[in-house]
């Protein structure tokens, strides 16, 4: 129904778009010279990243305008301001290196600034080198959601701690940037398979909503408190770090009553599954349940906005209570990073779905061909895999090194080792088996879920060694 | 019953090289790794930390099932060997097919081959010599060694390039097992520990990761240790000038950094740590006869050392104390850490025969500070520092970096080195009676590309038999071959 609507509706005329986000980006970088000769610094690394994320957004808005209305001529300026961009973050990444005198890799705000720059520079490469326009309506808003984060992370330059100075460490860092870079693309590319390998939209429903409620039910289950608080980080702002009660025990404030929204935007992202359910159930060519999922999803994303809104709006002011030792502490969007990758990654999915509902067939026309794409997939991992290998051995080695031992079974380790196997199967599933296709979308998919992991969950849900990343 | 022996063997064989139990293994290494991520591991974690997360009954059964310590556990030791023996298997099991398609190149390609293989191709030529030579020089203008096949009944032409590749997945898997080889290795005859010398200290005696204690056959020395800062405080290097000492003789010196290990014997010594000992090195106090007439002498004490003041008196650095309380008129030592720290000194005197307690700092119940036969000043104090080692000697570390770059030697041979072939025959049509050149290729990978390929080929001998036919037929009167 929705998508019948939707093919009626004129595409918009190409120009507005392009004239709004030019605008936009025109307006914000007046507002950032004010400030510039507010302060009298033009090329600090702040400036650079603040020109950089204006560029981005305003790169994301032209990939997302394409993605939708599929005018070729968005695509031009997006790419335009995608170079401009990378020319910012390029700076930036100059700068960071000049500073502090070795490449920026040593924190989780240089590892971002790195990964952002990677990013935005596979997603040129994709668009001009293969041709595969619609990569940047993915890659820009992780692009966004990295430099956002880094505005809240430390930023002064840390000296290199004893353990870190060996050039096989940046070797190392390296080399799992563009490893995970190169799973982050096959992924990408493996989705744009599964569409154009005709599966039904409403499996995308099902695992969008799936996703999302994976994402509400973590932060509701770990997080919430009794009386529908929200429990997160305390943070101390002059020193822009955690609030340590003792070694390794974390401070905990509770925000009231933001604990029930996260649990009513869990419902609704859980309603469209459960009509998505049913509609399975009847097995009938009954589309009611599925319209009603459809518009499941939409009120799903007006709430999610709202939870996502609440959080900024009250994480980022306002000192909260705590359970564990009296007096107000405030806390910080810095302090739960995940949370806030968690709500923006849940309405950007969402919205991805409602992209695929109202332009699947545009999107179909857009995109290479399956063939291609299951074909481009292969040859990204084939290009992953290697560079895998050889961070892992890179690792080991400087290990070594500093350690005395090339290999402890530390949780990072284990989980690299983990990642390369998973992919050591595709290859094998895909050379000896002849998996093609849909199976072989599938554990590529499975892959990039487990990168991510490696990349995230161990550094912060598990002990060990790799404290520094 | 022999017979059935030989089958079940048999099929024992073929189960552990087929590619399902292969994959098998690897999903179980998998959940087996990921449990012992997810679960706290023993070595690393100390027991009261374990017994605060697990309740005593859990704790039990984590510890029967090994799976507090998943990777040093027989079980996944046998798994470890399971996935070996499979890769062995299965590599065996394909090897002798792969082994004689690489050793014995297919190079005519007979008429079944023909009809089937894509991408291919056949131009009209004029007679066979003609073909041929325009395939040779096409194939030579492509970087490729045209070879002539010359069979009783018919030629061809075969090139082709990088055979190797069909090898480079033994290759891999045989980096694997060298890396796992080695890993055995180390885990049979390695050992880790630690050792943590005093500056001046000289030990043998490493502690081992299970509390135990092993001796080297010769001896290290720390002669000095230290460590630099960057402005802010935070460390920025460790370093310690070390010596080995073995029949009383220093054999090799060298000053390490982190990253920088001394490596002696096949065992390393690397800088881990550095620290305060919480003792003492040299204590320096200014002395004061107390009548006020005497000169003001500086004098530096170790600990235990004796000076004399003057004829009647002695100075003795009796005890230093890191951490101290006093209770009861009594001085006791709290910790070893260096917060609060103390330093008793003796002050006698043989005409009054009589011991003064000096303490720094001076404490009211205890100390006769002001009593004794000479004011003490501490002026200086040099506290010593140790230098934290960690030992290790891994024998098996050497075929791991082989395996290792072997690992990187053969992937890179595996994705992206090609084996390209191609045929070219003269075809004679039965009925016609006219020769067609057929044209064929086949690349192990990258097909699609491929196919472009054959085509550039296909045009370049199409523009070869446009320039040729004169040269040809010269060439032909030359060496008498034709028809």
């Amino acid at each position: 129904m929705a998508r019948a609507k939707a093919e009626r509706q004129q595409p918009t005329t190409g120009m507005t778009l392009i004239v709004l986000v030019g605008l936009a980006i025109a307006f914000l970088l007046f507002m950032a010279f004010l400030n510039v000769v507010k302060s009298g610094n033009l090329l600090s690394e702040t400036n650079l990243l603040f020109a950089a994320l204006i560029f981005y957004a305003g790169a994301g808005a032209l990939y997302l305008g394409f993605g939708v209305t599929g005018t070729e001529s968005y695509v031009k300026f997006a790419s335009l301001a995608t170079w401009l961009g990378l020319i910012a973050n390029t700076a930036a990444v100059a700068h960071r290196w000049y500073e502090a005198g070795h490449p920026p890799f040593a924190s989780v705000y240089e590892m971002l600034l790195s990964f952002v720059w990677t990013l935005a520079v596979l997603t040129l490469v994709a668009e001009k080198k293969y041709g595969v326009k619609v990569i940047g309506t993915v890659t820009m808003p992780v692009a966004i959601v990295g430099v956002v984060l880094m505005q809240l992370l430390r930023t002064d330059v840390h000296p290199l701690v004893p353990a870190l100075q060996s050039t096989w460490l940046h070797v190392h860092v390296t080399l799992a940037m563009l490893a995970y870079a190169a799973c982050a693309l096959s992924f990408a590319l493996a989705m744009m398979f599964l569409i154009q390998d005709e599966m039904k939209t409403e499996t995308f429903l099902a695992v969008t909503s799936a996703s999302t409620l994976a994402i509400y039910a973590s932060v509701v289950l770990t997080r919430f408190e009794k009386w529908g608080g929200l429990s997160l980080v305390a943070w101390n702002p002059e020193q822009k770090s955690e609030v340590f009660l003792s070694k390794g025990v974390r401070l905990f404030v509770t925000i009231p009553d933001l604990g029930w929204l996260m649990v009513l935007a869990l419902l609704v992202v859980a309603s469209p599954l459960v009509f998505y359910g049913l509609a399975r159930w009847k097995k009938k060519k009954d589309d009611g349940f599925l319209t009603l999922a459809n518009r499941a999803v939409f009120i799903s994303i007006l709430l999610q906005v709202m939870a996502l809104v609440m959080f900024l709006v009250r994480a980022s002011d306002g000192r909260y209570p705590s359970l564990d030792a009296d007096g107000l502490f405030s806390t910080s969007l810095a302090a739960s990073p995940f949370i806030l990758s968690g709500l923006v990654g849940g309405v950007f999915i969402s919205l991805l779905y409602l992209l695929l509902l109202w332009r699947r067939p545009d999107l179909e026309r857009l995109l290479p061909s399956a063939d291609n794409l299951d074909r481009i997939t292969y040859k990204t991992i084939g290009i992953a895999f290697p560079l895998l290998t050889l961070m892992i051995a890179a690792g080991a080695y400087w290990a070594n090194q500093t350690w005395g031992s090339y290999w402890s079974w530390d949780p990072k380790e284990t989980w690299a080792a983990i990642t390369w196997l998973v992919y050591a199967g595709y290859l094998h599933m895909r050379v000896t088996r002849g998996w093609r296709g849909r199976r072989a979308a599938y554990f590529a998919i499975l892959g990039f879920a487990v990168v991510m992991f490696t990349f995230f969950g161990v550094t912060y849900l598990l002990p060990g060694l790799h404290a520094y990343a | 019953m022999a017979v059935n022996v030989r089958a079940s063997a048999r099929k024992l064989w073929q189960t552990a090289a087929s590619i399902n139990t292969g994959v098998v293994l690897l999903i179980l290494v998998v959940i087996f790794s990921a449990a012992g991520t997810i679960v706290l591991q023993r070595p690393n974690t100390e027991p009261d930390e374990m017994l605060t997360a697990y309740s005593p009954h859990a704790l039990r059964i984590l510890d029967a099932t090994g799976l507090t310590d998943v990777f040093h556990a027989w079980w996944f030791l046998t798994l470890m060997i399971l996935v070996s023996f499979s890769i062995i298997a299965a590599s065996i099991e394909r090897f002798p097919n792969s082994w004689r398609y690489f050793s014995r190149p297919y190079k005519y390609p007979d008429e079944s081959f023909r009809r089937v293989l894509h991408p291919q191709k056949s131009l009209a030529i004029a007679d066979e010599e003609t073909g041929l030579v325009a395939a040779e020089r096409a194939l030579h203008s492509f970087g490729f060694k045209p070879e002539r096949v010359v069979r009783e009944d018919h030629f061809g032409i075969f090139a082709e390039r990088h055979r190797i590749s069909e090898m480079a997945v033994y290759i891999v898997h045989a980096s694997l097992l060298l890396i796992f080889f080695g890993a055995i290795v180390d885990g049979v005859w390695g050992w880790r520990g630690t050792l943590n010398l005093n500056e001046g200290e000289t030990s043998s005696a490493v502690e081992l990761r299970d509390g135990s204690t092993r001796n080297l056959p010769f001896a290290i020395r720390c002669d000095q240790a230290g460590q630099e800062n960057y402005k802010d405080g935070t460390p920025k290097k460790w370093w310690s000038k070390l010596a080995v000492v073995r029949d009383q003789r220093d054999v090799e010196k060298k000053e390490i950094v982190v990253n920088d290990p001394l490596v002696y014997g096949g065992v390393r010594f690397y800088q881990s740590s550095f620290g305060p000992n919480g003792k003492v090195d040299e204590l320096t106090i200014a002395a004061t006869p107390s009548g006020g007439t005497g000169e003001k002498r500086e004098i530096s004490l170790r600990v235990n050392d004796t000076v004399p003041l003057d004829a009647d008196t002695t100075v003795r650095f009796a005890e230093f104390i890191p951490d101290y309380a006093v209770r009861d008129g009594q001085v006791y030592r709290k910790s070893n850490q260096l917060e609060n720290p103390a330093a008793h000194l003796v002050v006698s005197s043989k005409s009054a025969g009589k011991d003064f307690d000096v303490w720094f700092p001076p404490m009211e119940d205890v100390a006769d500070n002001s009593k004794a036969p000479y004011q003490l000043e501490a002026t200086d104090l040099k506290m010593g520092h140790f230098t934290g080692l960690q030992v290790s000697h891994e024998p098996g570390q050497w075929a791991v970096w082989a395996g290792v770059v072997l690992l990187g030697i053969g992937l890179a041979f595996v994705f992206y080195v090609v084996h390209t072939r191609f045929w070219a025959v003269p075809v004679r049509d039965a009925k016609t009676g006219k020769y067609t050149l057929w044209i064929g290729g086949s690349a192990n990978r990258n097909r699609d590309a491929f196919a472009e390929r054959v085509n550039d080929l296909v045009g370049l001998v199409e523009e070869k038999l446009r320039t040729i036919p004169e040269t040809a037929r010269s060439e032909r009167v030359a060496t008498g071959v034709g028809k």
